[in-house]
C-alpha cells in the first residue's frame, strides 16, 4: 500500500475497505513472535504450520498471525485459535500438522495442548479463565493478540489512527494537553511525573524547535514491558508520539532503541516507513496543516543511557553521559531545545486516553496513580511473564493470584521492584497496594515495572552486591561519588560474601550510602543505594550471619559453602563424576562418591544433575569426614 | 554576521567568527560579550557553513579507495551528519564484528569529529570493541531474573570449558564471551544467545551441547 491519505474521509474509506476484506469467521491462528517465545523456537513452528497450510491447499482460508507478546512466557510458545478463541500452549513442532487437522479442520479442541489448572487438575479453553488472565485487566496488552504488528492494515482496521483523527480535527492543542492532565497519566518509566504538566512546561518553552522523543532504553535487568509493545503494538506508540507532538507543536520527533532489542527495532522502522507511505508522517498530515518526521535512534549498550538528559546527549551524537539538571529538560533538552522525553509505556497509553476519554482512566486505579500498569513478573514464581494490571493491587495478589505462587512451593522472601534504583520489598508488606507513593514510602520504588520474585535460596547480600557490581559498570564515571563510593562499596561487600565481613561494616555501609544519594549528579548514583540500604533493613538476620556466623543461609555465596555428596543417598550411578569440569569427584561403580575439597570449583554441575538428591550444600559447619573406601552404596528399593 | 559594540572604547564592528560567546576588540583588545540572540544568529551562520561544507564533501571530484571508501559509503548513508556518529559506529560493527583504528581514524577525519570524541564513543559503549572478535559471539544475560535463576553458574562453566574469561576471546577465534545486562527474556531465565540465535532454560550440562553446534 503506497497511496498517501490526504483526508479524513479517505482513512475512513480505507478502513471500511479493509474490514469488508477481513471475514470474522475466518479461521485464524495468532501465535506469539515475541523474543522470549523465539528463544523457545518459534519460528520453526510457525514454518511447520506455513507448510502444512500449503500442503493442504488452505492457504486463503486459513490466517496465521504472527503476533507480540501475549504475556505468559512461562508457558509458550502460546497461540491463540480464532474465532473460538481456544489457548494452547507449550506448543512444539510436531503438534503444528495436529493443529490444523483437529482444531481447524475437524473443530476439535486438543485437551494435550490446553492451560492445566495445577490445583484442580482441570483444562481451562478460555484466555479469560486461566488464573493468570483472570486477574488482569489488559486494554494496553490484550490489542497485541488482535494484530500482525508487521501490517498497518490490521491496524488500522482495529480502529487504529482515529485517535489522531480526532486530536487533528476535532480537538485543540490545548483539549489534548488537559485531557491528559485530567487523566491523571503518570509517567510510566518510573518517575512517575505527571505527564501532562511535562507537555504544558515544554509547550511554553519559548524556544523552537520542540522535540518529542521515546524512551525504550529500558536497561532495568529483569524488565521487559517496553520490549513487548514495541514489538507488539509499534503503531500505538506512533499514533500517541504524534498526538504528543500535536499538543505540544513538534515537528521532529526521536524514537531511541535499545541495541539489544533487535525484533523491537526492526517492528517500529517498519511502522514508521509504513505510517509514511500512508500519510500518518511526513507533510501535511492527513491533509492538514500539521507536519510531523520521526528519526529512530539506536542505543550502543548502555544503561546510563536511559536517563533523560543521557539519552538526549546521546541523541546529539555524543556519548551519553548525564548533565546537571539545573533547567529541566522540557525546556533545555536536546540542542538546548524544549525536548519532551516519555517512557513507550506513557506514550501508549496516550490514544487510548483520547479514545476513551480521561473519565474512563481516572476510573481505573487508585487516587493518586490512575490506569493500568505492566509489570513483568519474573524470578521464582511459577508463572512469569508480563502481567497488565489497575494501579492499587496488593503484591500478595500479584504473587499469588496472577503468578501462582512460588516455584516448587518454596517459601517467599523478598520481591525486588524498580531495577537497581529499586528495593526489596519484605514478606510483611506484601499486602501493600502497589502504585507510585506506597512504594517509596518503604524504600522502593515501582521504577518501570519489573518485579522479580526471590525466594529462600537467594541471598540477599549476594544480590545486594550484583546491583551493586552493575551499577558500578554502568557508572559513566563523571561524578565522584557515584564512581568511586560505588567501588568501596563493591569491596566491602565482597569481603562480606567471602567470609571477611567486620563488625563495623554495615554502619560504613549506612555512611557510604548516604553520601552517594546525597551528592550523585544523577538519579543512577542517586538510587544507587536502594537496593543495599533495603536489604540491610529487612534482612538483618542474613547480614549478621555472614558477618559474624561466616555463613550463607541461602546457601549462594561461593566461598561460604561447600559441595558434599551423602554416602547414604547416592547410588553411585557415576553421572556428576562424568559431569565434573575440573574431576574432583572421585569414586568408581558400586562406590559411593566423593568430592576432593581442594579442587572442587563449586561450579554446581553435580548439583544439577544428580537425580537422587544426593549432593548438598552446606554452610557454616565443616564438611563431614569422607565415607571409607570402597563403601557400597544403599540401594533405592525398585531401582 | 553580527554587530558588535566594544564595552571599552565604543568601537563598533561586524563580526564575522564563529566563536559563541567572546569576541576580542580588534581596536582595543578588550573582550566583548555576545547576547544570546546574538549567538542564536551565529549558530545558524555556522550551521549554514556545515551544510555547505557537506555538500562540498558529497561532490568530491574524486572517489576514495582503501578504508576511506569503505567508511566514505558508511558516512554518505547519514549524510555526513555528525550527530549520528553513534549510529555510524553501530553500523560499522555490525558490518566488521570490530572497529579497527585506522577506521576510527578515518572516520573521525571525514565527519569532523576530534578523534577523542570518536574514541570516547566507541569504548564508553558496550556494544563496540576495538579488539577483534571470535566467529562466534556469546552473550550471557546477567540480569537479575537470570542471576536469581543461575546465569553466574553458566558463566562459569563457558569460562571453564572454553579456557578464557568474560571479555575475551579462544585463541583460535572461534569464541567470544560476553555478558550482556538484559535481553528481555526474563521468563526463559539463564538465558545465552549465540549470534543472536537464543538458548533459554539453561541448565549446566547443556552447554557443551549448544557449544558443539558452532564451528
Amino acid at each position: 500500500m503506497k497511496r498517501r491519505i490526504k483526508s479524513l474521509e479517505e482513512l475512513e474509506k480505507l478502513r471500511n475497505e479493509i474490514k469488508a476484506k477481513k471475514d470474522p469467521n475466518k479461521p485464524t491462528i495468532a501465535i506469539c513472535v515475541g523474543s522470549g517465545c523465539i528463544a523457545l523456537g518459534v519460528p520453526e513452528i510457525v514454518k511447520a504450520l506455513k507448510n502444512d497450510i500449503t500442503r493442504r491447499n488452505l492457504i486463503e482460508k486459513v490466517e496465521i498471525r504472527e503476533t507480540g507478546c501475549l504475556g505468559s512466557c512461562e508457558e509458550g510458545p502460546m497461540a491463540i485459535i480464532y474465532p473460538e478463541e481456544i489457548c494452547y500452549f507449550r506448543i512444539k513442532t510436531e503438534d503444528a500438522s495436529e493443529i490444523i487437522e483437529k482444531t481447524i479442520i475437524g473443530k476439535k479442541i486438543i485437551e494435550r495442548l490446553l492451560y492445566k489448572d495445577p490445583n484442580t487438575g482441570r483444562t481451562v479453553k478460555n484466555l479469560k479463565d486461566i488464573p493468570f488472565y483472570k486477574y488482569q485487566l489488559r486494554p494496553l496488552l490484550e490489542k497485541n493478540a488482535l494484530f500482525d504488528p508487521k501490517k498497518i492494515e490490521d491496524y488500522i482496521a482495529q480502529g487504529g489512527y482515529s485517535a489522531l483523527t480526532k486530536c487533528l480535527f476535532k480537538m485543540k492543542p490545548e483539549d489534548i494537553i488537559s485531557e491528559i492532565k485530567t487523566s491523571n497519566l503518570r509517567g510510566r518509566g518510573g518517575g512517575g511525573f505527571p505527564t501532562g504538566t511535562k507537555w504544558q512546561t515544554t509547550k511554553e518553552a519559548p524556544e523552537d524547535p520542540k522535540y518529542v522523543i521515546v524512551n525504550c532504553d529500558e536497561g532495568d535487568p529483569g524488565a521487559f514491558m517496553d520490549r513487548a509493545l514495541m514489538e507488539g503494538n509499534p503503531h500505538s506508540i506512533l499514533e500517541g508520539l504524534i498526538i504528543g507532538a500535536i499538543a505540544i507543536g513538534s515537528q521532529q520527533g526521536f524514537i531511541y532503541v535499545r541495541e539489544e532489542y533487535p525484533l523491537a527495532l526492526e517492528n517500529i522502522s517498519l511502522a514508521v516507513r509504513q505510517a509514511e507511505g500512508l500519510g500518518f508522517l511526513g507533510k501535511n498530515i492527513l491533509g492538514s496543516e500539521f507536519s510531523f518526521n520521526v528519526r529512530i535512534h539506536r542505543g550502543a549498550g548502555a544503561f546510563v543511557s536511559g536517563e533523560s538528559s543521557a539519552l538526549m546527549t546521546a541523541i546529539e551524537g555524543k556519548v551519553g553521559e548525564p548533565r546537571p539538571k539545573y533547567v529541566h529538560t522540557a525546556v533545555k533538552g536536546i540542542w538546548n531545545r524544549p525536548s519532551c522525553l516519555n517512557n513507550v509505556e506513557t506514550w501508549a497509553n496516550v490514544p487510548l486516553i483520547i479514545l476513551n476519554g480521561a473519565k474512563w482512566f481516572r476510573g481505573i486505579g487508585t487516587k493518586g496513580s490512575s490506569g493500568t500498569k505492566i509489570f513483568s513478573l519474573v524470578g521464582k514464581v511459577k508463572n512469569t511473564g508480563l502481567v497488565e494490571v489497575p494501579m492499587g493491587i496488593t503484591l500478595q495478589d500479584l504473587v499469588y493470584k496472577i503468578g501462582g505462587g512460588i516455584k516448587e512451593d518454596k517459601e517467599f522472601k523478598a520481591i525486588q521492584t524498580g531495577g537497581p534504583s529499586g528495593g526489596f520489598i519484605p514478606k510483611k508488606y506484601l499486602k501493600l497496594p502497589v502504585d507510585f507513593d506506597e512504594l517509596d514510602k518503604i524504600g522502593s520504588m515501582m521504577g518501570s515495572g519489573g518485579m522479580v520474585v526471590m525466594d529462600e535460596d537467594t541471598c540477599m547480600v549476594d544480590v545486594a552486591k550484583y546491583f551493586v557490581d552493575f551499577l558500578l559498570e554502568e557508572s559513566c564515571g563523571k561524578c565522584i561519588p557515584c564512581r568511586d563510593g560505588l567501588k568501596v562499596l563493591s569491596s566491602i561487600l565482597d569481603d562480606i560474601c567471602r567470609g571477611g565481613g567486620k563488625k563495623e561494616d554495615t554502619q560504613i555501609i549506612n555512611d557510604l550510602s548516604e553520601t552517594i544519594k546525597e551528592a550523585s549528579l544523577c538519579a543512577l548514583g542517586s538510587t544507587a543505594a536502594n537496593p543495599v540500604l533495603t536489604s540491610l533493613e529487612y534482612f538483618k538476620d542474613e547480614w549478621e550471619q555472614h558477618i559474624k556466623e561466616k555463613k550463607c543461609p541461602a546457601k549462594a555465596c561461593k566461598a561460604l559453602i561447600n559441595y558434599y555428596i551423602e554416602p547414604k543417598k547416592c547410588q553411585a550411578c557415576l553421572l556428576c563424576l562424568k559431569e565434573c569440569p575440573v574431576n574432583a569427584i572421585h569414586g568408581d561403580k558400586d562406590q559411593v562418591h566423593w568430592i576432593e575439597q581442594e579442587k572442587c570449583t563449586k561450579c554446581g554441575a553435580c548439583y544439577d544433575i544428580c537425580n537422587f538428591n544426593a549432593v548438598e550444600r552446606i554452610s557454616g559447619r565443616p564438611v563431614p569426614p569422607l565415607p571409607p573406601n570402597g563403601t557400597k552404596p544403599i540401594r533405592k528399593k525398585g531401582k | 554576521m553580527v554587530l558588535l559594540k566594544c564595552r571599552h572604547c565604543d568601537y563598533k564592528w561586524d563580526y564575522e567568527g564563529i566563536k559563541e560567546h567572546y569576541a576580542t576588540c580588534p581596536n582595543c583588545r578588550y573582550k566583548v560579550r555576545i547576547t544570546t540572540e546574538q549567538v542564536d544568529e551565529l549558530h545558524k551562520r555556522k550551521m549554514d557553513l556545515k551544510i555547505k561544507n557537506r555538500y562540498a564533501v558529497k561532490n568530491r571530484p574524486f572517489k576514495l579507495k582503501g578504508i576511506a571508501g569503505i567508511v566514505d559509503g558508511f558516512v554518505k548513508e547519514y549524510n555526513y551528519d555528525e550527530s549520528m556518529l553513534i549510529q555510524i559506529l553501530l553500523k560499522l560493527q555490525e558490518n566488521f564484528k570490530w572497529l579497527p583504528k585506522e577506521m576510527l581514524i578515518e572516520l573521525s577525519k571525514q565527519l569532523k569529529v576530534p578523534l577523542s570524541q570518536v574514541y570516547q564513543a566507541a569504548t564508553f559503549y558496550k556494544s563496540f570493541t576495538v579488539a577483534p572478535r571470535g566467529r562466534h559471539l556469546i552473550r550471557v544475560c546477567m540480569g537479575t531474573s537470570c542471576k536469581v535463576r543461575g546465569s553466574q553458574l553458566i558463566l562459569d562453566i563457558l569460562e571453564s570449558s572454553l579456557g578464557v574469561k568474560n571479555n575475551e576471546t579462544t585463541s583460535d577465534g572461534r569464541f567470544t564471551i560476553e555478558t550482556v545486562n538484559c535481553i528481555g527474556c526474563c521468563a526463559l531465565g539463564p538465558v545465552i544467545t549465540v549470534d543472536d540465535e537464543y538458548h533459554g532454560n539453561l541448565k549446566s550440562f547443556d552447554i557443551e551441547r549448544i557449544l558443539s553446534k558452532y564451528k
